[in-house]
C-alpha cells in the first residue's frame, strides 16, 4: 500500500509545485490522475518514486507499508524503486538504453536486484515480455530498442518495471507518443495486469478518454491542487468542479466533431502567478469574489471530493 | 557493413601512402643533398659521393621513394648509418619499453579520466565538479616535460622513493617497473586533463536522457547507472577524443623517454637526429606517423562496434 | 545573458596581458641584459637587486623569462598568423567552389591529424637542422589544416543565407562575397581558434626548446631554461620552477580565454549550458 499524507513539493523560489495532496492506493485500485501539463501530475509521480529533480522540495509524508520514506533518504528509496513502486514514461522511444538488448535491459534488475542467475533472468525476462503481449517475445530478446515500434518499445518498459513485481505501477502519460490504435491495447494491457497482479495503478493522463477507460478512481489536479476526486465514472459524467466540467467540454467527441471545440480561456498560470486563493480563479467562467483569496476546501460532493467555493455557495 | 569498412581501408591506405611520400620528401628531397646532411658542411666532396653512392642516393627520385617503401613492407628499414645495423633491428630492441609506455600511460589515462569526468558529472554543479574541472583545467596548461621535472624534483630527488631517471634492462622486473612509475604519472596526468572534461560533458549530456530516468526508476544505485547506462552511450565522443590523444600520446612518449633518458624509440629518434641519421630518423617519423594514422582508423572502426544504431545504418 | 563577463574570459585575460606585456616590455627593458653573465653572483637568492635570483652563470631569471616571454609571443604570433590565414583562404576557396576543390583541400587537411604539431617539426629540424624558424613553420603548416576545417565549416553556413542568395543574386563574384559577406560573418569562431592554438603553439614551442630542436642558445627561452635546469636539479631545484610557472600561465590564459569566447560566440553551447 502505498500513500501520500499532506504532499507538497516546493520549487527553489519557495512555490507549490503540489499542494498538501492526501493519497492512498490500495492494492489493485486503478487511480487516474488529470490535468493539463503544469498541474503537477508528473511531480506528484516523481515524489512517490523519490525521484523529484535537484533543487526541488518535497515535504509531507510518502508511506510505503506504513513506513515514512525520507525524500533526502536516497538509499531507502532506491530499495523501494522497482520493488514497490515502479514507474514508466511517456516517450518509450527514449526511456530505453539504446546500447543494451532488450533481453539484457529486463534482465538487469532481476540479475541485479533478485539476485537470479544469468539464465533463470532470460528466462524470466521472456515470461514477462509474453505476459505483456508483445508479438515474437522470444525473439525481442535479442533485438536493441531501435528495432521495436513505440508500442513495442512500451511493452518492454512495462516488462521492465513488473520485473520486481511491484505493489504500485505508476504510468505517466504512457500513451501519449503512440497512435491511438496502439494506445488502446496499451491501456488494456495495464487494467489487465493491474487486476492479475493485483497491483495498484497510478495513470496519468490528460486524455480523460484513455482515463475513463483504465481507471476506477479519478484525481482531477490543477497548479498543484486536488481539485476534484471519486469514482471515475461519476466524476466524469457528473463533474462537480468548474475546472473537470471545462475538462470534459474541451474533449473531442464524434458528436462535437463538426463544431469547434470549446477551450478553457486562458493557461495554466506560472507557478509564482499562484495567489493564496483557488489556483483556477481568473480562469474560471464562475468565479466569486471569494475565490481569489481564500482556498477552498476538498469538501464532499455527491460523486467525492471537490475543492470549490460554489459547493458551499449552493448547498 | 563491408562496404563501409572496404572504404574505411581504402581510405587508410591511401593516407598512410600520401604520409610516406610527405615523410619521404621532406627528409630525403627538400634538403638538396641528404649527403650533405648527414656528413655536415665540414665534408669532402669524395666522401660525400661515396655515400651518396652507398646510399643510392644517385637513383632518381622515384626509384629511391619505391626501394624504400617496398623494403619497409619486408621489415627492411634501410642501414643506420650511425649504429651501422639494420634499422629494423634498432626499433625492435627498443619498442618494447616504448610500447610499455604507451600501453600504461593510455591504460592509466583512460582509467584516470573517466573517474574524473564521471565524478564530476555526477556531482555537476557542486565542489566537487569545480576542483575537477580546475585541476583539469591546468592539467591542460602543464608542459607534461615540467610536470615530469617536478615529479622527479618531489619522488626522486627529495623523497628518493623512485628512481629520476634511466632504465635498468628487463633482467629486473621489478626495478624496470619502479622506472617506469614516473614517465607514467607524467605522461598519464597530463593527457588525462582534456579527455576527463571531454568524459564530463558527454555524460552530462547522456545524463539528459529518458533512459537514464527510467534506469534510476528501476532502483539502481548512482555508481551502476553511470558506468552501465551513462557511459556506454557517451563513448563515441570519448573514444574520439582518446583516438586524438594518441597523436599526444606518441609525441608524449618522445618527450617523456628524453626527460627520463630512457632508451625507447623516441630516444633513438633524438640520438639519431643528433648524429644526422636521416635513415633511421625517416624510418622512426614514418613509423610514429603510422602509428597515428592506425590509431585514427581505428576509431573509426570502434564507432561501428559501440553502437548497434551505426551498424545498422551503416550495413 | 547578463553583461557580466564569464570568469575564464576574465582571468584568461588577465593571465594573457600579464604575458603579453612581459613580452613587449622586454623588447625596449628588461632589469637586466638577459644573457649577462655575472659568474660571481651565480645562484643567487631571490634579492632586492634580482627578483627571482640568478642561474649558474649569474644570468638575471626575471630578465631571462621576460625575453623568452617574447620569444615566445613571437613565435606564437607569426606560426599561428600564417596558419591561420592560409588556412581561413583555403576554407573560404573551399566552400565558396565546393566539388572536386572542397573535396580536394579537405581531403588534404585530413593529413594534418596523421602528424602531431610535435612530430612534423621534429621531422623538419632533422632534415634542416634545429632553429627557431623551423619550428615557426612547423607551427605554421600543422595549423593550416585545423583553420581550413574552422573556416569551411562556418562559411558552408553562411553560404546559406539570404543575403549572400542576395548577393550573388546581384551579380558578385564569389571572391567578393567570401571576402565582403563570408569573411566577416566567419571571424568569430576562427579568431576563438585562432586563441586555442596559440596555448598549442606556446605548449609546441616549450617541447621543442626543450628537447634542444627549438630556440638554440644564447636565445632565451622557458623550454630550453628548463632543459638547462634539469642537469641542475639536485644544485638549484628553485631554477626548474619559474620557466615551467611561465608556460602554464601563458597556455593557461589563452586556453581560458579562447574556452571563455567559444561559450559566449556560440549561442548553441551557450543553450546547452543554460539548459
Amino acid at each position: 500500500m502505498i500513500a501520500l499524507r499532506g504532499l507538497c513539493v516546493r520549487t527553489g523560489t519557495g512555490h507549490l509545485a503540489v499542494r498538501d495532496v492526501d493519497l492512498t492506493i490500495q492494492a489493485g485500485q486503478r487511480l487516474g490522475v488529470v490535468g493539463e501539463s503544469g498541474s503537477g501530475k508528473t511531480m506528484l509521480a516523481l515524489s512517490m518514486m523519490g525521484m523529484v529533480p535537484d533543487g526541488l522540495q518535497v515535504e509531507g509524508q510518502v508511506l510505503v507499508d506504513g513506513h515514512s520514506i525520507a525524500a533526502e533518504d536516497e538509499r531507502a528509496w532506491r530499495s523501494h524503486r522497482a520493488r514497490s513502486v515502479a514507474m514508466i514514461f511517456q516517450e518509450p522511444m527514449a526511456a530505453l538504453n539504446p546500447l543494451v538488448r532488450v533481453g539484457d535491459t529486463i534482465a538487469e534488475p532481476l540479475r541485479r536486484h533478485l539476485g537470479l542467475s544469468r539464465r533463470d533472468a532470460r528466462a524470466r525476462a521472456l515470461n514477462l515480455l509474453e505476459e505483456t503481449g508483445i508479438p515474437q517475445a522470444r525473439r525481442r530478446l535479442d533485438q536493441y530498442p531501435h528495432e521495436l515500434s513505440g508500442g513495442q518499445r512500451q511493452r518492454v518498459l512495462i516488462a521492465l518495471a513488473l520485473a520486481c513485481d511491484p505493489q504500485l505501477l505508476i504510468a505517466d502519460e504512457p500513451t501519449t507518443a503512440l497512435d491511438a490504435q496502439v494506445a488502446l491495447r496499451i491501456t488494456d494491457l495495464l487494467v489487465r495486469l493491474s487486476q492479475e497482479r493485483r497491483m495498484g495503478l497510478l495513470f496519468i493522463s490528460h486524455d480523460l478518454a484513455a482515463v475513463s477507460r483504465t481507471t476506477s478512481d479519478i484525481m482531477v489536479m490543477y497548479g498543484g491542487d486536488v481539485v476534484e476526486r471519486g469514482r471515475t465514472a461519476s466524476v466524469l459524467s457528473a463533474p462537480e468542479h468548474p475546472y473537470t466540467r471545462g475538462l470534459l467540454a474541451a474533449r473531442p467527441s464524434l458528436m462535437t466533431r463538426s463544431r469547434r471545440l470549446p477551450t478553457i480561456p486562458g493557461t495554466v498560470p506560472q507557478l509564482n502567478a499562484l495567489a493564496a486563493g483557488c489556483r483556477f480563479a481568473g480562469r474560471c467562467a464562475r468565479e466569486l469574489p471569494i475565490c481569489a483569496s481564500r482556498r477552498p476546501p476538498l469538501s464532499p460532493t455527491e460523486t467525492g471530493q471537490a475543492a470549490c467555493h460554489l459547493l458551499g455557495a449552493q448547498a | 557493413m563491408s562496404y563501409f569498412l572496404a572504404r574505411r581501408i581504402a581510405g587508410f591506405l591511401l593516407t598512410l601512402f600520401v604520409v610516406s611520400i610527405v615523410v619521404f620528401a621532406v627528409m630525403n628531397v627538400l634538403p638538396g643533398d641528404p649527403a650533405l646532411t648527414i656528413l655536415g658542411l665540414d665534408s669532402t666532396e669524395e666522401a660525400r659521393a661515396a655515400l651518396r653512392g652507398r646510399l643510392g642516393l644517385d637513383e632518381p627520385v622515384v626509384q629511391r621513394y619505391l626501394a624504400w617503401i617496398g623494403g619497409a613492407l619486408h621489415g627492411d628499414l634501410g642501414q643506420s648509418y650511425s649504429f651501422d645495423v639494420p634499422v629494423s633491428g634498432l626499433i625492435a630492441e627498443r619498442l618494447p619499453l616504448t610500447l610499455s609506455l604507451a600501453v600504461s600511460g593510455m591504460a592509466l589515462t583512460i582509467g584516470l579520466a573517466l573517474t574524473m569526468g564521471l565524478t564530476a558529472a555526477a556531482r555537476h554543479g557542486r565542489a566537487g565538479d569545480w576542483a575537477i574541472m580546475l585541476l583539469s583545467q591546468l592539467g591542460i596548461a602543464v608542459p607534461a616535460f615540467w610536470l615530469s621535472m617536478l615529479l622527479v624534483l618531489l619522488f626522486a630527488v627529495k623523497l628518493r622513493w623512485l628512481p629520476p631517471g634511466g632504465f635498468p634492462g628487463w633482467g629486473d622486473p621489478v626495478a624496470a617497473a619502479r622506472s617506469l612509475v614516473l614517465p607514467t604519472v607524467a605522461l598519464a596526468l597530463v593527457q588525462s586533463a582534456v579527455l576527463a572534461r571531454v568524459t564530463r560533458s558527454a555524460a552530462l549530456e547522456v545524463m539528459r536522457q529518458d533512459f537514464v530516468r527510467t534506469a534510476r526508476a528501476t532502483g539502481f544505485a548512482p555508481r551502476h547507472v553511470l558506468w552501465r547506462h551513462v557511459l556506454p552511450n557517451a563513448l563515441v565522443p570519448i573514444v574520439t577524443i582518446v583516438g586524438l590523444q594518441f597523436a599526444g600520446l606518441v609525441t608524449g612518449t618522445i618527450v617523456i623517454e628524453n626527460v627520463f633518458y630512457l632508451p625507447g624509440l623516441g630516444r633513438l629518434l633524438f640520438q639519431s637526429i643528433a648524429n644526422r641519421d636521416l635513415i633511421t630518423v625517416q624510418a622512426l617519423v614514418m613509423l610514429f606517423a603510422a602509428i597515428v594514422v592506425t590509431a585514427n582508423f581505428l576509431v573509426d572502426i570502434a564507432y561501428v562496434v559501440i553502437d548497434p544504431r551505426l551498424r545498422a545504418q551503416r550495413a | 545573458m547578463t553583461a557580466r563577463l564569464p570568469a575564464n574570459i576574465l582571468i584568461g585575460a588577465v593571465l594573457v596581458a600579464l604575458v603579453a606585456g612581459a613580452a613587449v616590455l622586454s623588447a625596449v627593458w628588461t632589469p637586466y641584459p638577459y644573457a649577462a653573465i655575472d659568474v660571481a653572483n651565480k645562484f643567487a637568492a631571490p634579492s632586492a637587486t634580482h627578483w627571482l635570483g640568478t642561474d649558474q652563470l649569474g644570468r638575471d631569471l626575471v630578465s631571462q623569462l621576460m625575453a623568452a616571454a617574447g620569444n615566445s609571443m613571437t613565435v606564437a604570433v607569426v606560426a599561428v598568423g600564417i596558419g591561420c590565414s592560409v588556412g581561413t583562404v583555403l576554407g573560404l576557396l573551399a566552400a565558396a567552389r565546393g566539388g572536386w576543390v572542397e573535396e580536394i583541400i579537405m581531403r588534404l587537411s585530413d593529413l594534418g591529424f596523421a602528424f602531431p604539431a610535435l612530430l612534423f617539426a621534429i621531422m623538419l629540424a632533422a632534415a634542416f637542422g634545429p632553429s627557431l624558424s623551423m619550428v615557426v613553420i612547423a607551427i605554421a603548416f600543422i595549423n593550416i589544416p585545423t583553420f581550413a576545417r574552422v573556416s569551411r565549416a562556418a562559411a558552408n553556413q553562411i553560404w546559406r543565407r539570404e543575403y549572400v542568395f542576395a548577393a550573388r543574386a546581384a551579380g558578385m563574384s564569389s571572391f567578393a562575397i567570401s571576402r565582403d559577406h563570408v569573411l566577416p560573418n566567419i571571424a568569430a569562431p576562427v579568431i576563438v581558434q585562432a586563441t586555442i592554438e596559440f596555448a598549442v603553439a606556446i605548449l609546441v614551442e616549450a617541447a621543442l626548446s626543450y628537447l634542444g630542436l627549438g630556440a638554440q642558445p644564447p636565445a632565451p627561452s622557458w623550454g630550453r631554461m628548463l632543459a638547462e635546469a634539469q642537469t641542475l636539479m639536485y644544485l638549484a631545484p628553485q631554477l626548474a620552477i619559474w620557466p615551467g610557472m611561465c608556460i602554464v600561465t601563458a597556455v593557461l590564459g589563452f586556453g581560458l580565454l579562447g574556452d571563455g569566447l567559444r561559450d559566449i560566440s556560440d549561442p548553441r553551447l551557450a543553450r546547452q549550458r543554460s539548459a
